[in-house]
């Protein structure tokens, strides 16, 4: 995928399903909980994991995002929250004890969800991701079509860009103008990027097709991953910390 | 003889919704281990006839086709279906930015051998061999987005060889690809030609197709002409007629009324020499006059330019340029060289990071970028990345527009645009409806609408025939000639000795080389070191002790002592 950091750490080389189950029941985990204690103790789970794959590169690219989720998250929850003894009200506006430990429970979930689906971009490639959906059962036309859409959606962007590009070197200002006028503008840029894009999906699947997509019956894999105990040890940790935290279930 | 691997005959195909059918009564025969070369203008058949040959037509494109198409190997009756043709013919298309989509090399190679269910040990040896024998041995992990376009069109090769067709076809692999791309790839189809059993190759540069077995010349959908490259090509006219540039070799016999059945370059010059031709006694002194142009003052001064993508290593490193008012420049280098990064920062598209662009007096950073796109006219690579309009006159009357001009004065710098262009009483045509050569004279045309002092072109004449690359070459010439500046982005090695005043030369992100064309051309090697080549004509000039841009020059060089 775009963010793929090439590396050869232990999360790199999991069985490409463990990936997609791991990431799956770190998630299911998060949402077990609503304590703010349970979830900081999750959140530093999955950052020691950032760090441990080498993801950290790419959360500083998503820092400004995670600031913004984590202040958000706490402020309008707290505000908006009605539970337990509000200490202070104004207008629609309460707060309470319970009410701030539940906003910082979410804000810190919302992190640890957002770390997660970091970690997994940062040591999956796409046709990891692929094999992976097809291990768990997806069909292949699926799972190939997934993965092209991420293949695609940077090659769309460069698209993108040469046409705004051709366009503003003819004199169009996509910055002035009213809302209603700019989204005028839009019509000489929209109308060559649908003409690339289905001339370039064209081409695609006429290469596609030529090199034997479409044919009836079996196929084999060029990849091969070995689902090692180390998959099964990572999956069973997850599943037992699963286990125990709905059991739990701290309130 | 050998057996045939494939025959056509009276194969016809009409798209769906045409009136007129794109393919006409094609009969072919092609045998075991032949090499054939496919030429002819746009719009002649060539890419519906590749798309035949591996049965995307009918089951991928519709439309209605008659006659028969038969493979050895392949189903016996009936129109046979892709993927059963896939494991018998391999085709490789032109675009290799749209047929490549792994992330590593390897597995685009794969891909065809997963879809075939070959097991994973003879799919590795396959993919191993596959690579080696375009040269992509140990760049097996490399992500395909990083290969430079010649190593990409080699992929795309290797990913359709590895499936092991007896047939390859190669519908115009090689018009994205610099000069030394070309020619690796043109030599990789000599060293297929002895391993596969069958390659066929549209091709728009004869020059590099000499040694094929045999030459289809399409025209309106039929093969008007078959045989031998010595048969087919030996006529210029008739091969200009077709929209093909003809071989030099045989233009330059013509024009000193010699019989023109002398291809290669060493054949021509002896028959010349034999005939009694000599070079006059100070034909390179009077060459080294020719065409002195005059020009005016700096419109375009670049100092210690240097251009990074984030945090890549700069694209352009270090670039100092001057260009005077009415110079004619070329711009060449391989792909990615960062010869458009460069052209982008004449008309404020990109800022330098460091250094300062002053076009027209004053710093781009100073301009706002449209009024810098008033002055300078920048004319992109594939004129469909902006038509957007219903009519051509719509579409020309956008950049005016964009300025606030009146109605009235759109309309006459439209009326204008279009005389300059040659498209005048096309006004109300659907641009869509043009052909590829057309819709780069309108891209032209809607630059010029503002009247810009200065034009920039990237590869204009990529993907047109010779007609269309005629047509705008001799418009931009004309335009040049009215005293705009013009530079010009190019593989394309005979524009530059033709058509441009001076020649400037990048590599890695630095200039290497500039100067006026004759003297760019005056060292071979260096050419050949910064993966250029001299064109057909030059070198034929230089069997004559002469540095001469065009066969023409050399006509005018030659005398005939006795007569």
């Amino acid at each position: 995928m775009v963010l793929y950091i090439p590396s050869d750490t232990l999360l790199h080389r999991l069985h490409p399903s463990t990936k997609i189950v791991g990431l799956a029941l770190l998630l299911i985990l998060t949402v077990a909980f609503q304590s703010p204690w349970y979830q900081l103790a999750i959140l530093s789970g999955v950052l020691f994991l950032a760090w441990a794959s080498g993801a950290f590169r790419n959360l500083r690219r998503i820092l400004p995002l995670m600031i913004t989720v984590l202040v958000f998250s706490v402020v309008s929850w707290s505000l908006f929250r009605r539970v337990g003894e509000p200490f202070w009200a104004f207008g629609p506006f309460t707060l309470s004890v319970e009410s701030i430990r539940f906003g910082f429970a979410m804000g810190l979930r919302l992190e640890a969800m957002l770390v997660s689906g970091m970690i997994f971009v940062s040591c999956t490639k796409v046709e990891e991701f692929a094999y992976g959906l097809r291990s768990i059962g997806l069909p292949f036309a699926v799972s190939f079509a997934l993965s092209l859409a991420f293949r695609l959606v940077p090659l769309f962007f460069t698209r993108i860009g040469t046409v705004v590009q051709a366009q503003q070197a003819r004199g169009l200002d996509l910055k002035s103008g009213n809302v209603l006028q700019r989204a005028r503008k839009y019509v000489p840029l929209l109308v060559p990027i649908f003409v690339y894009a289905i001339r370039d999906t064209d081409l695609l699947s006429m290469a596609l097709e030529s090199r034997g997509f479409g044919m009836r019956g079996k196929r084999t894999e060029f990849l091969s991953f070995p689902f090692l105990w180390r998959d099964y040890a990572i999956l069973g940790t997850l599943l037992i910390l699963n286990l125990a935290g709905w059991l739990i279930q701290v309130p | 003889m050998n057996q045939p691997i494939l025959s056509l005959s009276d194969l016809a195909f009409t798209y769906r919704g045409a009136s007129k059918p794109a393919l006409d009564q094609i009969s072919y025969v092609h045998r075991r281990g032949e090499f054939s070369v496919i030429v002819g203008e746009t719009g002649a058949g060539k890419s519906t006839l590749c798309r035949c040959l591996n049965g995307l037509i009918p089951s991928f494109i519709k439309g209605r086709l008659d006659g028969s198409l038969q493979v050895a190997g392949g189903p016996e009756s009936g129109h046979p279906q892709v993927y059963e043709l896939a494991r018998i013919v391999g085709l490789v298309f032109q675009d290799f930015e749209a047929q490549l989509f792994s992330t590593n090399v390897e597995l685009e190679t794969a891909f065809v051998l997963e879809n075939f269910a070959v097991n994973r040990d003879r799919m590795r040896t396959r993919v191993e061999q596959a690579l080696r024998r375009v040269g992509l041995a140990g760049f097996e992990q490399r992500d395909p987005s990083s290969l430079s376009g010649g190593e990409k069109q080699r992929l795309a090769i290797a990913s359709v060889l590895a499936g092991s067709p007896a047939l390859v076809v190669m519908d115009e692999p090689t018009t994205d690809l610099d000069p030394v791309g070309k020619r690796d790839i043109f030599r990789l189809a000599q060293v297929l030609r002895n391993e596969i059993e069958g390659i066929i190759l549209v091709e728009h540069e004869t020059e590099h197709v000499l040694s094929a077995d045999r030459i289809l010349l399409m025209h309106e959908g039929r093969v008007v002409l078959e045989g031998p490259p010595g048969e087919i090509l030996a006529d210029p006219r008739r091969v200009e007629r077709h929209g093909v540039r003809p071989l030099q070799t045989t233009v330059l016999l013509s024009m000193l009324g010699l019989e023109t059945d002398a291809l290669t370059i060493p054949d021509a010059v002896s028959r010349i020499n034999t005939a009694g031709w000599r070079v006059k006694d100070d034909a390179q002194e009077s060459l080294n006059r020719a065409r002195q142009r005059v020009t005016g003052e700096p419109v375009v001064q670049i100092e210690n330019l240097v251009f990074k993508y984030g945090e890549s290593p700069p694209a352009v490193d270090g670039v100092s340029l001057e260009i005077r008012a009415g110079e004619f420049v070329a711009l060449v280098g391989q792909n990615g060289c960062g010869k458009t990064t460069l052209a982008k920062h004449l008309n404020g598209l990109h800022g330098p990071t460091a250094g300062e662009v002053v076009v027209l007096g004053k710093s781009t950073t100073d301009w706002t970028l449209p009024e810098l796109g008033r002055r300078v006219g920048y004319v992109f690579q594939n004129p469909d990345h902006q038509i957007f309009a219903n009519t051509v006159r719509d579409e020309v009357a956008f950049g005016a527009r964009n300025y606030g001009f009146s109605e009235e004065t759109v309309r006459v710098k439209v009326d204008t645009a279009l005389a300059e262009t040659g498209l005048s009483g096309r006004d109300l045509e659907d641009p869509f409806n043009l052909t590829r050569g057309e819709r780069q004279q309108l891209a032209v045309a809607s630059v010029l609408v503002t009247d810009p002092e200065i034009l920039v072109l990237d590869e204009p004449t990529t993907g047109l025939d010779y007609h269309g690359q005629d047509a705008i070459l001799n418009l931009i010439r004309r335009l040049n000639e009215s005293g705009r500046t013009v530079v010009i982005i190019t593989h394309s090695m005979w524009v530059v000795a033709e058509y441009a005043d001076r020649c400037v030369i990048m590599s890695g992100g630095r200039v290497v080389q500039d100067g006026d064309v004759r003297s760019c051309f005056r060292n071979p090697e260096l050419l050949e070191s910064l993966y250029l080549e001299a064109p057909e004509a030059v070198r034929l000039g230089y069997e004559f002790g002469l540095v001469a841009r065009s066969a023409r020059e050399i006509a005018d060089c030659l005398e005939r002592p006795d007569g």
